[in-house]
């Protein structure tokens, strides 16, 4: 395959990648699917990174996203502790419960009603009843130790 | 139609269907959300994508893997439940993998399946079940300004890909005849990094090359992790030297607010 059209390819997507990872973080409100989304920029960042490396045939692409990886994991430890502590303290993944913190001359953003979910009946996969049930003895029942 | 006017009208579809599928307290016109979206994409890959029909095996393993990677991407960001946000992550994860590997990465592939989906997601789905509570919340059905942040993201995807287009237009015109820009041949790129030694190259290269790199980015674990754990003890100290309780899931009872509603 062209090695133009090939990076070319990889970089829309890595454009895609970050667009849409972007978009996921200015405008979901739970504090988790907002590091998901921040996740996701950097996927899109690698797929950029590696695709120039291969073009250019130098090993820098990769090295990096090696360090993209690294410093994703530090975020990931550090994030979820954060929005634990935040979750103990408040009992929501919401961020908008935080906007005490918010610049002073910025207006309080306020809820508005939703109306209810319409309830939807959940159909779980139930297992079909397989053989014969054993007879049960009694003295087993009796002397099993409670656990 | 010129180029510039194929762009527009690609991003315009897909801020429409991303805003139709983000979150916003009304689930009517999900589906049309998609095909918007999706359509607006294909318009904006029209420009790029021209299929080469030389190596049909590589062009319908590489479409599968780009369409999975985006569709799961775009479920990601837009699904009610964080359950399912983190499950259509970890297909995007997969599909970013399987395209590092076509690129011939091979290392970054198995490390983002080991290192993101291994670690990261797991984790997540863990934070997830010890703090969502059951249904879908109010806070996972509306966003902030899904309009401005649909249009926000559509733009930047509308430029990057105009800034992708622009530059190879020319070498598009001459049939896909461009090595002189490189310089670098095939045989070249057969020798560095396509080597099937490719392990050996990376890991030289990482402790020669990069060797003070890699000792800060150790230093860096190290103090993501010190720092973790003093996150943790900081806030148990706070709460009085509790345990981390169950009880928390009902929010509120005696535990430190902020204040809500003041200025």
């Amino acid at each position: 395959m062209d090695e133009v059209q090939l990076l070319e390819r990889y970089l829309f997507i890595g454009a895609l990648l970050f667009g849409i990872g972007m978009v996921g973080f200015v405008s979901r409100r739970n504090m988790i699917v907002m590091f998901l989304a921040a996740e996701m920029m950097l996927q899109g960042v690698s797929l950029s990174l590696v695709a120039w490396g291969r073009f250019r045939n130098d090993w820098g692409g990769q090295i990096l996203v090696i360090f993209i990886l690294t410093v994703a994991a530090c975020e990931a430890a550090i994030a979820l502790a954060l929005v634990l502590m935040l979750y103990h303290r408040s009992g929501k993944l919401d961020v908008a419960f935080w906007q005490t913190v918010r610049e002073a001359n910025q207006p309080r953003y306020v809820d508005h009603e939703l109306p209810d979910e319409p309830l939807t009946v959940e159909h779980w996969p139930t297992l079909p009843p397989a053989g014969v049930e054993p007879v049960h003895s009694v003295e087993e029942t009796i002397h099993r130790s409670h656990v | 139609m010129t180029p510039a006017q194929t762009i527009a009208i690609g991003a315009a579809l897909l801020a429409g269907g991303l805003w139709l599928q983000l979150p916003r307290g009304a689930t009517r016109g999900r589906w049309w959300g998609m095909v918007l979206a999706a359509v607006g994409i294909g318009i904006l890959a029209s420009l790029l994508l021209t299929i080469q029909r030389a190596h049909p095996v590589a062009e319908t393993v590489f479409f599968a893997v780009a369409v999975t990677t985006v569709v799961s991407a775009v479920g990601a960001v837009t699904m009610r439940s964080p359950v399912y946000c983190a499950l259509w992550f970890a297909l995007t994860l997969v599909g970013t993998a399987a395209l590092l590997l076509f690129q011939g990465a091979q290392f970054l592939g198995m490390a983002t399946m080991v290192v993101y989906a291994g670690a990261i997601l797991v984790t997540f789905l863990f934070v997830l079940m010890l703090a969502q509570p059951e249904g879908h919340t109010y806070y996972d059905r509306v966003s902030w300004e899904p309009v401005l942040a649909a249009c926000t993201g559509a733009v930047l995807i509308g430029l990057l890909t105009a800034s992708i287009f622009l530059p190879t237009e020319g070498v598009r015109q001459s049939g896909w005849k461009f090595d002189a820009v490189t310089a670098v041949t095939t045989d070249a790129r057969q020798q560095e990094i396509l080597d099937p030694d490719h392990m050996a190259h990376l890991g030289g290269q990482l402790f020669s090359r990069y060797l003070v790199a890699v000792e800060v980015a150790g230093t860096l674990l190290l103090v993501a992790l010190v720092g973790a754990v003093a996150i943790v003890m900081h806030g148990e100290q706070k709460r009085g030297g509790r345990a981390p309780s169950s009880g928390a899931v009902a929010g509120g009872g005696g535990r430190v607010l902020p204040e809500v509603g003041h200025g």
